[in-house]
């Protein structure tokens, strides 16, 4: 609960937050704002402005373990597995949804968090904790709520969709990255 | 004669020397003092050993602190012989035997007595000096006859004397002394018959040079020898060859200034038994210019692999050549190095010490971490790895890789973190026992997850290059769901050169650590099947009934079994361990966690994890971790890793032989043992003290004390 209240100081208008979430949006802003200014620091793995969809320290640490730079056919293999996973875990997602299934969104939501957290996905990340914690009959901030099965379904829908322009938007700049013909 | 000569030259120019050096220091008098001082001093040495007189270093004194023989005026008698002898014997008492005589000398200079130091100043200044002559003077007296004593002796008084000599006086004595040498001159030719030079055309002063260095005046005196001069080389550079080289190492070289019929060569190493004013004079009639200085050649300390040294090149445009005593710090500079002749010098005397052509930053970083940045070969461009080294330097300063002194700091770190009052989860009853006998949880650790902006800083380029051999040899459990992240982890572990095992849930993780020897496990807390606070409580379940890392005879840390399972490992059943050999210590259980709640933490510390880390895992951190941990553990299992030296990759499946080394390593383990709990002990009453419920807020501050001090050093 600190954590969400000290966030509104940070002034970067988030476009992708979420209404009723302002404040976490906001700081995912505050995150991406850092990690911007990382290329230039760096300049060494060639990705292009990420802007806040992918926290670059952690991804270029998974970029340095690819033995060879041009290749890079471990991190590739890790992000198009990741890839795979993350479509593979919307879908089950959305039919938990319609099976109104809570504690498996919840589950799901803790699995593709902590794939997308190793990735540096910080919001698609930050999205996945929301619905893990929507399914555990929590609020966003991971406080025990008594909200209805229904509102957090309703939650859960939202951020789901969230989630998905997030990890969409990840997808395109990593594709961009390994030159992925597609994009 | 000659050599008898030779032998005395040190000791004057000592004090030539000295004198130089004093006058520069005392800021008084300018360089150019210095260098006049220096210059009639050799004068006056000169005349000393040629006529056998008084020289004229003690006739300057006598002008300072006055001894009854006018200068020139007493050749020897016998009658000096014991009166010096003695005085040389009683040295180090006290100058006081000479002052009593007042020459006339000090009616012509009245100032200079005036000025002349007491003898309490001068027994403290001079005592330096003085005790550096002396051996000298006793090793002359030993070998040599009662006349080449006297002789020997006296340069040896002068110069001792003359450091009495209050340095302001300097330029005084230099005027005096200009003024006597004249009158003096005469008597030049009589005793150096062989060596007829007249006194003006003598070169006072010589230029010489290092190869790639300007040129530098050395004074020398006129029946100086070439074995003279490296001394007085070697002085002048004191700093670049005085200190690796030796005076017979040192060889002089001249470079004719034409070539001339007579020699094909157009340089020549010169003996050291040449005269060399004598040479100066013949190779450079009318005056050795600057372009003309004598090459001073060090020998090789390795073999570089440029080619031999061209005659030709020696000298450096002004702004080429670099700076003389640069050499020794900083690498050749490039337009330095292009010139093959200069380099050789530079880089014998770099790599006499301690190999600094490469950047110094890089030393420490290779000690620490073992390894060797992306440096040029030795032999290559030492200037090549420039433009990178601000970034190296960084990396390797800033990396917690390193081994395990750094770990060791890390853990004095940790160490006060968790030594300040920490919060503990709520402790659950059953965990309570068994407490003492598992290894401390490690309350400030990986960053929440807000510190995550933080890290976000931190170029990640900078992120560790793991020493692969100060890694201990430690076995992991990975224990993870999440495929992505698993091959991550095992690439890390790959990169570590660590041993690792993987399960994908918590059965499959207390399966595999039934099987022994892990050292560590890395253990993802929410987990399919059975989760990973299930996994750490079955686990140190385990370990409790099987009496694992626990000794009976320390008995403060043998806890009451509330299950009732024997201390002697006497359990029976499913929960009996294979082979307890295999189970040296509790395991380490590093939980990891995407959550970045608080009692997230708190829950995994309570479940009997020992620390945990956030994902998304840090390969910076995680490296800590296996360091700091894994050193703990190899320390304890000490024989155990020693073995899986020996046996590299075969299985460590022969029990028979862990049990021997089981025994034997009792009682280290036991003092390792009880170091490692007492801490954790404290903590664990301080937390216990401090309650639970405000914890959070404190444990937050803990943490981010310890984030922000790595990420301070990280920069």
């Amino acid at each position: 609960m600190t954590k969400v209240s000290s966030i509104p100081k940070t002034a970067f208008p988030s476009t992708h937050s979420q209404p009723e979430e302002g404040s976490e949006g906001e700081e995912e802003d505050d995150m991406a704002s850092h990690s911007t200014e990382d290329p230039s620091e760096t300049g060494s793995t060639g990705l292009p402005d990420c802007g806040d969809s992918i926290d670059l320290p952690t991804f270029e640490q998974i970029l340095e373990m690819d033995d060879d730079e041009d290749e890079r056919e471990f991190s590739k293999s890790i992000v198009y597995g990741f890839f795979e996973q993350a479509e593979a875990t919307f879908e089950k997602m959305i039919a938990s949804l319609r099976e109104q299934e809570l504690a498996t969104l919840s589950s799901l939501g803790h699995f593709l968090k902590g794939s997308s957290a190793t990735l540096g996905m910080t919001k698609v990340k930050d999205s996945c904790e929301k619905i893990q914690h929507y399914g555990a009959h929590k609020d966003d901030a991971g406080q025990s709520t008594d909200m209805e099965d229904t509102v957090l379904l309703k939650k859960i829908k939202a951020t789901v969709a969230t989630v998905k322009v997030e990890y969409k938007e990840a997808e395109r700049i990593l594709k961009q990255f390994y030159h992925d013909p597609e994009h | 004669m000659t050599e008898l000569s030779a032998r005395l030259k040190p000791l004057f120019r000592r004090s030539s020397t000295f004198s130089s050096t004093k006058s520069s220091a005392s800021g008084s008098s300018t360089t150019s003092d210095a260098l006049g001082d220096g210059h009639t001093w050799s004068k006056g040495s000169f005349r000393l050993s040629k006529n056998r007189k008084p020289s004229l270093p003690i006739s300057v004194f006598e002008e300072n602190e006055p001894l009854p023989q006018p200068p020139g005026a007493l050749p020897l008698t016998p009658t000096e012989k014991p009166r010096f002898t003695r005085r040389n014997k009683k040295e180090t008492p006290d100058t006081s035997p000479e002052t009593p005589r007042s020459p006339p000398l000090e009616k012509q200079n009245p100032i200079l007595t005036v000025e002349a130091p007491t003898p309490k100043l001068g027994t403290r200044s001079g005592k330096a000096p003085e005790e550096e002559s002396s051996p000298r003077d006793s090793g002359h007296l030993a070998g040599t006859d009662a006349g080449t004593t006297i002789g020997s002796q006296r340069p040896g008084i002068a110069h001792r004397r003359r450091s009495l000599t209050h340095q302001e006086q300097s330029k005084d004595i230099s005027s005096l002394l200009g003024s006597q040498s004249p009158a003096l001159q005469p008597t030049k030719t009589d005793y150096f018959g062989g060596i007829s030079v007249s006194a003006d055309m003598v070169p006072k002063k010589i230029w010489v040079k290092r190869p790639g260095s300007s040129a530098t005046q050395v004074a020398i005196k006129e029946d100086d020898l070439v074995d003279d001069v490296r001394d007085t080389i070697l002085r002048k550079y004191s700093n670049s060859l005085g200190r690796n080289f030796d005076p017979p190492d040192v060889t002089l070289r001249i470079v004719y200034r034409k070539q001339s019929a007579r020699h094909s060569n157009s340089e020549r190493t010169l003996g050291p038994e040449e005269s060399m004013l004598k040479l100066i004079e013949i190779h450079y009639p009318g005056g050795q210019s600057v372009e003309e200085a004598l090459m001073i050649d060090v020998p090789k300390r390795q073999t570089p692999r440029h080619s031999p040294r061209m005659a030709m090149q020696y000298y450096l445009p002004e702004d080429l050549r670099p700076h003389e005593n640069g050499t020794d710090y900083f690498p050749p500079m490039p337009s330095a190095a292009q010139h093959s002749p200069h380099l050789p010098t530079s880089l014998s005397v770099s790599s006499a010490q301690g190999g600094s052509h490469h950047p110094p930053a890089h030393s420490m970083a290779i000690l620490t971490t073992g390894q060797l940045p992306n440096l040029p070969s030795p032999g290559g461009r030492a200037r090549h790895s420039q433009n990178n080294r601000p970034r190296y330097g960084r990396q390797h300063t800033s990396s917690p890789t390193v081994v395990q002194t750094a770990s060791i700091a890390l853990n004095h770190e940790n160490l006060k973190a968790s030594q300040q009052p920490m919060p503990t989860p709520p402790i659950p009853e059953e965990m309570t026992p068994h407490k003492t006998a598992t290894p401390p949880p490690r309350v400030a650790s990986p960053r929440p997850k807000p510190n995550n902006n933080k890290r976000t800083k931190k170029p990640v380029d900078q992120a560790p290059q793991p020493a692969n051999t100060t890694v201990p040899p430690i076995n992991v459990l990975i224990v993870e769901d999440n495929i992505i992240n698993l091959r991550l982890l095992e690439a890390f572990m790959k990169r570590l050169k660590v041993r690792w095992s993987t399960a994908m849930n918590g059965r499959d993780a207390v399966t595999k650590w039934r099987e022994g020897g892990y050292h560590l496990v890395l253990m993802d807390i929410q987990l399919p099947v059975m989760n990973g606070l299930d996994a750490t409580k079955e686990i140190r379940r385990l370990e409790r009934v099987n009496s694992i890392g626990v000794f009976s005879n320390s008995a403060s840390s043998t806890p009451t079994f509330p299950k009732g399972a024997g201390i002697d490992g006497t359990v029976g059943g499913e929960d009996s361990l294979m082979n307890t050999a295999l189970f040296k210590s509790p395991v380490i259980i590093v939980a990891l966690t995407a959550s970045s709640l608080q009692s997230d933490r708190h829950e995994a510390l309570a479940a009997g994890c020992n620390d945990f880390l956030t994902k998304p895992v840090n390969f910076e951190w995680l490296t800590r971790k296996v360091m700091e941990w894994g050193c703990m553990q190899a320390l304890i299992d000490f024989d155990g890793w020693r073995k899986w030296k020996d046996f590299s990759q075969t299985k460590p499946a022969d029990a028979e032989k862990k049990g021997i080394g089981a025994n034997n390593s009792k009682s280290p383990k036991a003092a390792l043992n009880g170091k490692a709990q007492s801490t954790p002990k404290r903590d664990r009453m301080a937390s216990l003290g401090l309650g639970g419920k405000e914890n959070t807020g404190s444990d937050g501050t803990g943490t981010d004390t310890l984030s922000n001090g790595d990420s301070g050093s990280g920069h």
